[in-house]
């Protein structure tokens, strides 16, 4: 499986999926695909479709028990993302602070 | 989500004073990190921060044309390229800079885990000590 961090924005960036996503989320645990589909007002081959994506960019994980078939949320590669961003908009924020020092004394 | 870091920033000073701050080896070895730069396209420039346990920075400078300044940022050990760009503009009262850091969708999540369990270990500390340096030397000045 590809874990490419572009799968990833291109899976949340349609609506439906992201609220399936932010469903599986909320959850916090594995839930039969029957179940997510009815609480959506899509064809169960829809949701199939948009569940295979967001697996496919490894936000959420399939499995097969018994006749059963149950997806979970992965969250994990969202907070790469989230850390990269996080960890850069504080080093930028200190640097132009110290580009505005620097440039205040060089007067 | 975003996958791009955006700054806005007033400075009270002229756009060409700004502008050798970010440019001029010396001066961004002073305020930023100890640098061999050169504002010249396809220079390959490095940034070497205070300590042997960071890791360097480098890239190559892609355009330096007044007033932008767009350079490929690599931090060694580590095969991932983001952008960083900055552009000035000359405003009444002063320079506004915008500064653009971007390119983490390129890549792979692991590595990108990598990368930052990388600057977790080093990076943080590096900029701790180095911003305490160079308020001693404001001090000090």
């Amino acid at each position: 499986m590809q874990d490419n961090i572009t799968k990833i924005l291109k899976a949340i960036s349609d609506p439906t999926r992201r609220e399936l996503f932010h469903a599986l989320v909320i959850a916090a645990t594995a839930l039969p695909i029957t179940q997510v589909s009815a609480q959506f007002n899509i064809t169960r081959q829809g949701i199939t479709k948009h569940l295979k994506t967001l697996e496919n960019a490894g936000l959420i994980t399939i499995t097969t028990s018994g006749r059963e078939r149950f997806c979970k949320a992965e969250a994990a590669p969202l907070q790469e993302v989230k850390n990269w961003v996080s960890f850069y908009e504080k080093f930028w924020d200190t640097k132009l602070d110290q580009l505005g020092d620097f440039l205040d004394q060089k007067e | 989500m975003k996958d791009i870091i955006s700054k806005e920033q007033l400075f009270n000073h002229p756009i060409q004073k700004v502008w050798d701050a970010i440019t001029n080896q010396e001066q961004i070895s002073t305020w930023f990190i100890p640098a061999t730069f050169k504002a010249e396209k396809g220079f390959q420039y490095s940034f070497n921060a205070a300590g042997g346990e960071c890791s360097p920075i480098r890239g190559e400078v892609l355009e330096a044309t007044p007033y932008t300044l767009i350079y490929s940022w690599i931090v060694t050990e580590n095969p991932m390229e983001t952008i960083v760009k900055w552009v000035l503009e000359e405003v009444e009262g002063g320079t506004k800079l915008y500064l653009e850091h971007s390119g983490i969708s390129n890549y792979h999540g692991e590595t990108a885990i990598e990368m930052f369990q990388s600057f977790n270990g080093g990076w943080d500390n590096c900029l701790t000590g180095l911003s305490g340096y160079l308020k001693d030397i404001v001090h000090a000045g």
